[in-house]
This record gives C-alpha cells, sequence and structure tokens, in this order.
C-alpha cells in the first residue's frame, strides 16, 4: 500500500522564540518535523512494516525544508515530494491546503496521514480542508489506528470529552495523528546515512498547474498584522499564615477577586 | 575550505542528543549510586547502531567516517561521561583489533555480536607497573606448539567484569632493548582457563565505568589468537588506532565542557547575590566565556583531527593537540562551574560534582597530558 505524510517544518520546540518588528526571527532556528507529523511518520512506518508498501513525504516548505525532510527519510520514509517554490510562500492554511491537494491529486495513494495540527502556528485545519477539497474522508486526532484485512478500511479510536470514540472510515482517507498513537523510533544511523541517497522530487506551482494568483502570499485570506509575545505573567500571590487562616483567605480570594468558587 | 556539517551529522547529532536526553539523563542518578551500566544498555546502543558506526555493513555496522563518531562520543559525554567511556570501549579499542586482524569466524562469532550489544569487548594494555611507558609491561605470552600461554597482570581494564572477550597486549619479546616493539595483541576470551578478573577499582570519577585487575596465570589461546599472525606486529597495529583514540577523547571533552558550560549559564542567570543575578557579575560572564573559547576551538581541534583520520593524513600532532586541548578544557570547564555554583558546585544532588570528577578520567587514557606534549614537541623537532 502507498502512504502520503504530510509533513511541515516547525522551529524546534525548544527554540526560544524571538519576535522582532512584529515578526519571529527565523534565523538562527533549529528546524525539526512538527511532533504531530512525527507520529504521523511512525504509523505509516509501522503499516508499511506490517503491510509492506511504500511511505511517501509530502511537504510545502522553503528550500531549506529539504533538511527537514531528510529526517523523514532518516526515518524509514521511502521518498519524498518538496513543494518548493517561491510562489507558495506567505500563505495561510487554505492555500496550504490548495497546494497540498494538487499535489496529491497527482499522486497515488492508499491513506495519507498527518499531524492533527502543526506546532508553529496551530491552525489544525490544513488536512481538513486538503480533505474537503479532494472530496476525500478524514478523521481527525486519532490514538489508535487498525486497518481491516483487505486494507479497504480504517478504524480509527479518538478521545472525545475524556471518553473514546470510534470512526470508522473507507479508504483512501485522511487521518491525523494525536499523541499517544504511538511511540515515534530515533532515525537508525544506517538509515541517516541512507537518507542521502533517497530521492527528493521537487515540484513547482506550474507543475501543478497551480494559478499563481490563487496560492501563496497572493492567494491568502489570512494576514498576519503582527506577531507579539504573550503578555508576561502576573506573579503569583502567596498567602501567608498557618495552614486554617491561609485557607479562609485562598476561599475568599477565589471567591471575591478570581470569582472562580 | 569548509566548515559546514552534513545534514547527516547534524540529524544524527540530534538523534543521540534525543537519545542521552531522554534515555541516559534520567537514570544518570541510578547509575552513579549503583556504580554500574545497566546492561540493557548495551542492548539499546547496539539498535540504535552506535557501536557499529565505523565498521562496515557486512558486520552489522554503519561505514559512517570519524566526524560521525566525534558527534556522537561528544554528544554521550555531554550526558554521562561514564556511559560515553563504556561505549567508546565498546566502538574502538574493545572491538577494533577483531576488526583489522581477527579471522572471519572470530568475527562473526564476537565482533557481529558486540556491535549489536550482545558481547562486550575491552582491550587491557596498563599493568600496575606500566601505563604511560607501555614498554615496560612485563605480561609475557610464549609460544608452545600451536598456542601461546600468557602470563601477567593487568590493571584499570575497563568493563572487564562483564567483559566477553579482551585485546591483550603481551610481550613476545622481553629484550628490554625491544621496549615498545617487543609488544603483541592477543585475543582472550572470557573464560579461558587461568583467566581471572579481580576485584573492582574504586575511583572518582566516571564511577558507573568499571575497571577492574585482571590476570592471566598459564592462559593458554590458540596461536590463531595473535593479531596479525606474526610477532613483532602489535605495536604498530596498537600506534595505528593511537590517533583514533585521541581525538575521540578530545571528543568527550568537548562534551563534557559544554556540559558544564550550559549548567553555569542556567545556575548564573537565577542564582541571586548582592541584588543581582550572579550572570550580571563580569567575573562570572568571564567565566563563561572562557569555556565558550576553549569550547568553540576544542571543536575546531577534534573535526580537525577527526578529519585528518578520514583523509588517512599523517596526525600525530594534530591528535595529539586535539586530546590535551580539548580535555583539558572538559575539566577546567567542570572546575569553573564548581565555583559558579558556590558551595552547590560540592552538593553531590547537583551535577558540577559529578562533572568535575567525570573530567578526571579523560586524562590518563590515550595518553596523559604530559606525555601528549612530548609527542608534539617531538613532531615539531624539539
Ligand atoms: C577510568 C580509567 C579507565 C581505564 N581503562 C583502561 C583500559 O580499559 N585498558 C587499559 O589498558 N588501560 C586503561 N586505563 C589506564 C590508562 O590507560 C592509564 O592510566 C594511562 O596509560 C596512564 O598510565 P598510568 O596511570 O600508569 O600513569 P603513569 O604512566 O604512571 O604516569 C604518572 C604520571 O607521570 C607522568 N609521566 C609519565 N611518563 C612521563 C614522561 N615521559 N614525561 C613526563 N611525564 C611523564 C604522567 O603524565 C603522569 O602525570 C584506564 C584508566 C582510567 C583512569
Amino acid at each position: 500500500m502507498n502512504v502520503v505524510v504530510l509533513i511541515k517544518r516547525v522551529p524546534d520546540t525548544e527554540t526560544r522564540i524571538q519576535i522582532k518588528d512584529g515578526k519571529v526571527v527565523t534565523d538562527g532556528i533549529s528546524w525539526i518535523i512538527s511532533p504531530y507529523d512525527e507520529y504521523a511518520v511512525e504509523e505509516a512506518l509501522r503499516l508499511i512494516e506490517k503491510y509492506t508498501g511504500k511511505v511517501t513525504l509530502l511537504c510545502l516548505g522553503p528550500v531549506d525544508a529539504k533538511e527537514t525532510i531528510r529526517k523523514g527519510l532518516a526515518l524509514g520514509a521511502d521518498d519524498a515530494i518538496h513543494l518548493n517554490d517561491p510562489a507558495f510562500e506567505g500563505g495561510d492554511a487554505s492555500t496550504t491546503a490548495v497546494v497540498l491537494a494538487a499535489a496529491l491529486k497527482k499522486m497515488q495513494y492508499d491513506l495519507v496521514l498527518a499531524g492533527k495540527q502543526a506546532v508553529d502556528e496551530d491552525n489544525a485545519q490544513v488536512a481538513i480542508r486538503v480533505a474537503e477539497l479532494l472530496d476525500l474522508p478524514h478523521v481527525n486526532s486519532v490514538i489508535k489506528l487498525d486497518l481491516s484485512d483487505d486494507k479497504k478500511s480504517a478504524r480509527c479510536l479518538r478521545e472525545v470529552d475524556g471518553d473514546r470514540d470510534i470512526a470508522e472510515s473507507s479508504l483512501p482517507a485522511i487521518i491525523t495523528a494525536q499523541q499517544g498513537l504511538n511511540e515515534p523510533r530515533y532515525p537508525s544511523l544506517k538509515g541517516i546515512m541512507g537518507a542521502k541517497k533517497k530521492p527528493i522530487t521537487d515540484w513547482k506551482a506550474s507543475d501543478l498547474g497551480l494559478d499563481p494568483g490563487t496560492i501563496g502570499a497572493s492567494g491568502a485570506k489570512l494576514e498576519v498584522v503582527r506577531v507579539d509575545p504573550p503578555p508576561a505573567r502576573p506573579p503569583g500571590k502567596l498567602i501567608p499564615g498557618d495552614a486554617a487562616t491561609a485557607a479562609k483567605e485562598l476561599v475568599r480570594l477565589l471567591h471575591e477577586e478570581a470569582k472562580v468558587v | 575550505m569548509d566548515f559546514s556539517i552534513s545534514p547527516q551529522h547534524e540529524i544524527f547529532r540530534r538523534t543521540v542528543a534525543e537519545f542521552v536526553e531522554k534515555e541516559v539523563t534520567p537514570r544518570v542518578s541510578e547509575m552513579e549510586e549503583r556504580r554500574e551500566i545497566p546492561r540493557e544498555f548495551y542492548a539499546r546502543m547496539g539498535e540504535l547502531g552506535f557501536f557499529g558506526l565505523r565498521y562496515p555493513e557486512e558486520y552489522g555496522g554503519a561505514g559512517a567516517d570519524s566526524m560521525m563518531f566525534a558527534i556522537f562520543l561528544e554528544e554521550m559525554a555531554r550526558g554521562y561521561i561514564s556511559l560515553a567511556a563504556a561505549a567508546m570501549m565498546q566502538c574502538l579499542m574493545g572491538t577494533n583489533f577483531i576488526y583489522r586482524f581477527g579471522t572471519e569466524a572470530q568475527r562473526s562469532r564476537l565482533l557481529v555480536p558486540a556491535l549489536r550489544g550482545e558481547k562486550i569487548g575491552t582491550i587491557a594494555m596498563t599493568e600496575p607497573g606500566a601505563g604511560s611507558d607501555l614498554g615496560a609491561i612485563t605480561t609475557r605470552a610464549v609460544r608452545e606448539g600451536d598456542s601461546y600461554i600468557i602470563d601477567g597482570t593487568k590493571s584499570w581494564i575497563t568493563s572487564a567484569t562483564r567483559a566477553d572477550f579482551f585485546t591483550v597486549a603481551a610481550k613476545t619479546n622481553p629484550d628490554p632493548k625491544a621496549g615498545f616493539k617487543g609488544i603483541d595483541m592477543f585475543l582472550v576470551e572470557k573464560g579461558t582457563p587461568g583467566l581471572s578478573v579481580g576485584k573492582k577499582i574504586a575511583k572518582a570519577g566516571a564511577v558507573a565505568s568499571e575497571t577492574s585487575e585482571l590476570t592471566f596465570n598459564e592462559v593458554r589461546v590458540p596461536a590463531e589468537n595473535l593479531f596479525g599472525g606474526k610477532e613483532g606486529f602489535g605495536f604498530a597495529a596498537l600506534r595505528e588506532m593511537l590517533n583514533e583514540i585521541r581525538v575521540m577523547t578530545g571528543a568527550l571533552g568537548l562534551g563534557l565542557a559544554r556540559a558544564a558550560r550550559d549548567e553555569s549559564i542556567t545556575y548564573a542567570q537565577q542564582r541571586m547575590a548582592f541584588g543581582k543575578k550572579i550572570g550580571d557579575f563580569q567575573a562570572i560572564q568571564h567565566k563563561v566565556a572562557d569555556m565558550e573559547i576553549e569550547i568553540e576551538l576544542s571543536r575546531l581541534a577534534v573535526q580537525y583531527g577527526a578529519w585528518l583520520i578520514d583523509q588517512k593524513q599523517p596526525c600525530n600532532k594534530e591528535a595529539a593537540i586535539a586530546k590535551l586541548f580539548a580535555t583539558e578544557a572538559g575539566v577546567h570547564a567542570a572546575d569553573e562551574a564548581t565555583r559558579i555554583f558556590g558551595a552547590y558546585g560540592m552538593a553531590m544532588e547537583m551535577t558540577p560534582q559529578r562533572l568535575f570528577r567525570d573530567g578526571r578520567f579523560l586524562l590518563y587514557g590515550g595518553g596523559t597530558s604530559e606525555i601528549l606534549r612530548n609527542i608534539i614537541a617531538k613532531e615539531i623537532g624539539i
């Protein structure tokens, strides 16, 4: 079976994000595969180990996203498509989905996996939009995925409001990964060394027959006016005194000031 | 001239760093307490392909270059010197002879499982009476028919209590004039009659990487266990490995220095004195700046050494410099970290005291700083 995994390059979650002139400073940031996408990659690899087939990574990102793609190949994916064109840049979730959907139209797949959201902008909508554009079924935030014996349908477990929900879908479908789906592996040294020989194909807007006016910054419906760091949290309040008086004071504050009880 | 690092090397660095953060760091205090490395670490590191880094794929290795090896050791040492030391033994000194000179049967019986972490190999050169002056060892190997009989005592042997096979330095030519050149290297397997492992040596640093004495009492090994197949060959083979040992020990020093620097920065930004963060005092800033200078220069020296090894160029001087400078940088940074931490620098629940103790380990094997200076001086003709 062919599994396509949508991966996004995001700043390392350990990075201290700097903001200058209303924009995120990208110099010196180290980049990773978005953690939810890593679950998707891992799940794809496990499926292929079980059922045989091929894992293809699909990534929209600037030229140097290649390094992040290589990491995915080092983990064990077979090949990758890099949607690499300045025309794609400056877009939003909707234009990203348009480009990804156009790319998927050119590909053969039995299943598309993605992270439930990318940890940079946390839009949590790209995969859903892609599914809509391609008229594919879609299951979001999955923590367990099983395929039927004939590989024609998927059984997905999700956590919903503290309970569990089981969704069944025909395939092909777009399924997104939630934390808990699996524990991603480290790339093996052999995988890392072998990754440089695996093919990464570049596709541009023209390869996808896309009108540059509808994608990237020109197609985006969302305009980022400015980015500000979250305001510093006010310091916590220490309530002095012995336990009995402190507890009384705490209740009073929760009631009168915070108005939560 | 190109100082860039390939994406493969970067990905590997992160992989090792992640392994250290997730699987090693949480268990450091347990290992310090038990003074041993849980056996499962060997299997895990074998599984991740770490031990086979430098060996070809046919033995289960990855055929990576020295730069990759240096990155591995640096990241390991940044996390925990004891484990880094045991791993380096398994990747290099403990398995190198069997790879280079072992028979095919020995390789498949010992090397292949060692790279998977299922068997452990170590090297036994040092003796109670001879360390730097290896030519002064007294362990003897005497040919008797199709065998060699080995007699002698070794000390400071890493992982000896659990090793499955030993690469042993013994004199085939006892003439004192032959010195270093009278040494040959032998394969001795665990369980060979006459081989006994003595008690563990209690030590101040690298405590979880065990070291013990080893005695050979008429230990008989088949003649094919003489590495290289003929007498008088061993010392040159040993010499060939020395530069790699030195550069890679430098990589351990670099990792230790980074750990000390990172600890220092975090602490200096929190600890208050005289109404300021101690990191606001220039005296503290300069200590950290000095660490950074030595880290960057160590990195250059180690990478240059690794590159020369890969280019198969002579590098006696460069390897000696890399080991000397980077291990001293590690020791220096750890010392400064214990000062920046004030009394907490000595507190057993904090990290700097361990870095301070562990740093000492780097100063001896592969040549002491004094011996390395001798080599550097000799290399430049003085
Ligand atoms: C944790 C640990 C693990 C080890 N593991 C192993 C192992 O697995 N296998 C193994 O074979 N060995 C091992 N060793 C031993 C190590 O290789 C030796 O410690 C090293 O070779 C130095 O020898 P020495 O300790 O006998 O010091 P010595 O040679 O006795 O040196 C003592 C001092 O004299 C100085 N000195 C000696 N000669 C000169 C000279 N010509 N000029 C100037 N100064 C000189 C030295 O620099 C040093 O300061 C280990 C050591 C440690 C600490």
